[in-house]
């Protein structure tokens, strides 16, 4: 019989795997929550959809190796975490070198959510008449040919559980938005896109922070940019970045590269501690004011702390979950996420920026002859080498220091750690985006940072 | 289900429930050693319903009934709120299926330990063949999956199959050079998975990789490997090859059937019963028997795929791309397996007659592509440069154009096939391409 479980039926089956199987560690995380997906193509809704998100994720670590079991078949848990038992036993007949977790305080908590109002408060046809209004602004513009919004809420209770004492429980919640228009003018076809989302502010995101009108500002400005643009010359030019470039060179190029689990095998290995960058760039991963990462504790109950990644130019501190704070003899930092019940937490980020510095942009852009001011992104990549590869949706030309004609169909691409040396003036502003990061599996993340001046070290074209 | 059908007919006009049960066991690799073994099991229902061309839809983690319900209930409740869709015309019709691929059993029960010998098998070969290289990822994993699509126009179709897949990642450091993350995998229908390939041909990629070349602006052909060519056409140019943007004109096909739009060499179909394809389904996510629909034959153009949805709102028939979405429990126009068919040399040959050019392994940047017509920029890494014939170091470079003009470049496919299992399932030989236009950095 599965019902909605209690605390106490978690502690049952905890306290029967604690007395019956020989694991180092045992952990339950589970979810019951409630979704709403709407995706409105050209007028029609094609997904109008209620979830109902029900599991557990088990995860043991026995004999020096993990075990893992998701289920959504909740009767007879004890069953289910003797299984990721098993695993975790089978996973270890060979292993040499022992799993071991880094020392944490247990935890008890209740996390409130941070919501003024949380979007399962608001009515479906007020989420409706926003979605469709949405549409009704971008299509205003002729050169518009095709709007889509997919929009996702969720909320519930999500609970962990640790043989060591840890009992978090939150009310978790969360909304999205992402809006993709395709535009035609002169026979050229153009795709521009935005996301918004929040954890911590609610349906206020939607009519406060971002309302309607400032997201079809941003979208029709990115298409038209593209209808208009030219080819850029290819090339190695000085390049502005915007705090939406920066951010997800941030994220992509150099972040990944911080992760404890990739940091292994990348060139930041052998340079934490040294001068990778000038003395006026920090990067740092930490709580943002409406940043898509927040949250107090990770999926292995350690709270979250802000870290610097560079700091003055220096490559300090990287994101840790337990098992690689122990490798590294270093304090766990709060970045072990799980994207569900259907996945183990594994190192991710969270909110990644450069920090501000002292420049307006006038400044940035006044002595460049000939260059590229990029704004935003389309997709983006990178490899452990810190190569990188970024489409931009919206860019311009500058040219004796103002911005002139804008660029379409175009990427920007270069290996960012040699890219960094390169930075020669960062911005005061800042400016934040949010999005999702695919490790294998989703994790809400938001990258930003000021508009920065790179004088070499990105190719564009 | 009929009862729940017929509970849920009370609701709506027309009615489907769709339920999936899922098993799969992973195993996974983390410097040079196995670090998780996993199991992730369970049920999702997915209920869509319409009344008063309103569409309804619930997704629910179970298949008990009595959450099913709760579910069915759900769906109604969100169809009272949707407006209504003058395009909607009714739920798929029965049709006549083909026979069912016997599906390997073996995979239903396959244990952890299977892919654990695997995987031990695989590092310990890979650190045998090169000292210098780590095996810093991998996995090995067997998915096993029942899917069960009833609708009240009489649809009712049990499908049930597995697969089994294989990968690691190699990354090699000698003399100061770390080589980019080397990929390379083994997929199929059946445990007995290539480990030895899987192995010899990352060793081999990685051995290019430590020696750095520099690349330039230049024209040179270029041979596209299956990772690559998956990764660019996903983004690129499959999507063109959806009705649905022939309706709102957004693929750059439009107008274009029966005219070439590749060079000769390029066959392309959708086949969810070729030899290599890992879900041989007979029907599709609402129920549409599935069938071989030739996309690209010989380069000429040969006509559109459509869901049930969109076929009937433009005036044709469905031909069985429906693909359900379990995000979103809707159904958009997605391939089952793409085959890009082979041709006649290997590639070695086709290798050794290229005096300068690249062999490209993967593509960064593939989602920044535009479907709408067809322009990319991607980042070739890796990249292996080609000299008097044979493979001589690696590269990195850009390539910015269009994949129609990039397809008219094509001037031999390879006679080796390997299915790659990404977002569409692809089954691709190599591709040489002429004349392509390069940024070195």
């Amino acid at each position: 019989m599965s019902t909605v479980m209690t605390m106490e039926a978690l502690e049952r089956a905890l306290k029967w795997a604690e007395e019956n199987l020989k694991a180092d560690y045992i952990e339950l995380r589970y979810e019951d929550l409630r979704k709403t997906t709407l995706g409105l193509k050209d007028g029609v809704f094609t997904s109008f959809t209620g979830k109902l998100h029900r599991g557990v994720a088990i995860r043991v670590l026995a004999d020096g190796a993990w075990g893992f079991a998701s289920t959504s078949e909740l009767d007879n848990l004890e069953k289910k975490i003797e299984e990721a038992y098993k695993l975790a036993r089978a996973a270890a007949q060979t292993k040499k070198e022992k799993i071991q977790l880094a020392e944490v305080k247990p935890v008890e908590d209740f996390v409130e959510s941070k919501m003024k109002v949380k979007p399962r408060e608001v009515d479906i046809e007020e989420k409706v008449a926003h979605l469709r209004e949405l549409e009704k602004l971008l299509k205003e513009d002729e050169a518009v040919k095709s709007v889509q919004i997919r929009y996702e809420d969720g909320g519930g209770r999500k609970v962990l559980l640790t043989n060591e004492g840890t009992r978090i429980e939150w009310d978790y919640n969360y909304l999205y938005q992402g809006t993709y228009v395709t535009g035609k003018a002169d026979g050229k076809l153009a795709m521009a896109r935005d996301s918004i989302g929040a954890v911590d502010y609610g349906w206020e995101l939607m009519t406060k922070h971002e309302p309607n009108e400032k997201v079809k500002e941003r979208l029709l400005r990115k298409m038209h940019s593209q209808l208009k643009g030219v080819a850029p010359k290819r090339g190695e030019w000085p390049i502005v970045a915007g705090p939406i470039v920066v951010g997800i060179i941030a994220h992509e190029a150099l972040g990944h590269l911080a992760e404890a689990d990739l940091t292994i095998n990348s060139p930041f290995k052998d340079l934490i501690g040294k001068q990778i960058a000038p003395e006026y760039v920090t990067m740092s991963e930490r709580y943002v004011e409406g940043g898509f990462g927040n949250d107090k504790y990770d999926d292995e109950g350690v709270p979250v702390k802000d870290i610097h990644i560079i700091e003055n130019g220096i490559l300090k501190e990287i994101m840790l979950n337990r098992e690689y704070a122990a490798k590294w003899g270093m304090e766990p930092n709060g970045h072990a996420r799980a994207e569900s019940y259907r996945y183990p937490p594994i190192i991710r980020m969270r909110n990644t920026i450069f920090e501000p510095g002292d420049h307006s942009f006038e400044e940035l852009i006044e002595d460049i002859k000939f260059g590229y001011y990029v704004v935003d992104f389309r997709g983006g990549q990178a490899q452990l080498n810190s190569a990188f590869q970024v489409g931009i949706q919206e860019g311009y030309v500058i040219r004796n220091g103002e911005i002139a004609e804008p660029i379409r169909d175009t990427s920007i691409t270069g290996v960012a750690i040699e890219a960094l040396k390169k930075i020669s003036a960062v911005g005061k502003d800042f400016g934040l985006e949010v999005g999702f990061c695919g490790k294998g599996q989703t994790a809400f993340v938001s990258s930003g940072g000021p508009h920065m001046r790179f004088d070499g070290g990105i190719l564009i074209g | 289900m009929e009862n729940l059908i017929r509970y849920a007919e009370k609701l709506f006009d027309e009615v489907e429930i769709a339920v999936y049960r899922s098993r799969e066991v992973s195993a996974s690799v983390e410097l040079n050693e196995i670090s998780m073994a996993s199991t992730r099991s369970g049920a999702v229902t997915v209920v869509r319903g319409i009344k008063d061309k309103r569409l309804g839809l619930a997704i629910v983690d179970s298949d008990e009934e009595r959450r099913v319900k709760e579910a069915i209930e759900q769906a109604a409740k969100m169809a009272k709120l949707n407006s209504r869709d003058e395009k909607w015309v009714s739920l798929p019709e029965p049709g006549k299926y083909r026979e069912k691929p016997r599906p390997n059993y073996e995979l239903k029960e396959a244990s952890p330990d299977q892919l654990v010998e695997m995987l031990v098998r695989g590092i310990k070969l890979a650190r045998e063949k090169d000292k210098n290289a780590i095996v810093v990822g991998g996995e090995g994993g067997v998915g096993w999956e029942e899917s069960h699509i009833v609708n009240s126009h009489g649809i009712d179709v049990f499908q049930e199959g597995g697969a089994a897949f294989f990968y690691l990642e190699l990354v090699g450091r000698k003399e100061g050079v770390v080589t980019p993350g080397i990929f390379d995998f083994d997929a199929k229908r059946s445990l007995d998975l290539d480990v030895k390939g899987v192995v010899e041909r990352a060793v081999q990629k990685v051995g290019w990789a430590y020696n750095v070349k520099a690349s330039k602006n230049e024209e040179v052909p270029i041979i596209f490997g299956p990772w690559a060519i998956a990764g660019l056409f996903s983004y690129a140019l499959f999507p063109a090859f959806s009705g649905e943007r022939l309706v709102k004109e957004t693929t750059p096909l439009a107008g274009k059937v029966g005219e070439k739009i590749a060079s000769d060499v390029i066959t392309m179909y959708d086949d969810p019963f070729h030899e290599l394809s890992l879900e041989p389904v007979i029907a599709d996510g609402e129920g549409v028997p599935t069938r071989r629909n030739v996309l690209i034959e010989n380069g000429t153009f040969k006509g559109f795929v459509w869901d049930n949805y969109w076929a009937k709102a433009y005036g044709t028939e469905s031909t069985g791309n429906g693909k359900r979405d379990l995000r979103s429990g809707g159904i958009n126009i997605g391939f089952h397996s793409m085959v890009i068919e082979n041709g006649k040399r290997s590639l070695e040959e086709v290798i050794s007659e290229i005096e300068r050019g690249y062999l490209v392994d993967g593509v960064q940047g593939a989602h920044s592509s535009n479907p709408d017509n067809g322009n990319f920029a991607v980042t070739a890494n890796p990249a292996f440069l080609i000299e008097d014939g044979e493979v001589v170091g690696s590269s990195v470079f850009l390539i910015a154009g269009n994949v129609y003009e990039l397809l008219g470049q094509a001037s031999e496919v390879t006679k080796e096939q390997t299915v790659m299992p990404s977002s569409t399932t692809i089954i691709t030989p190599f591709i040489k391409f002429e004349n392509v236009k390069i940024a070195g950095k």
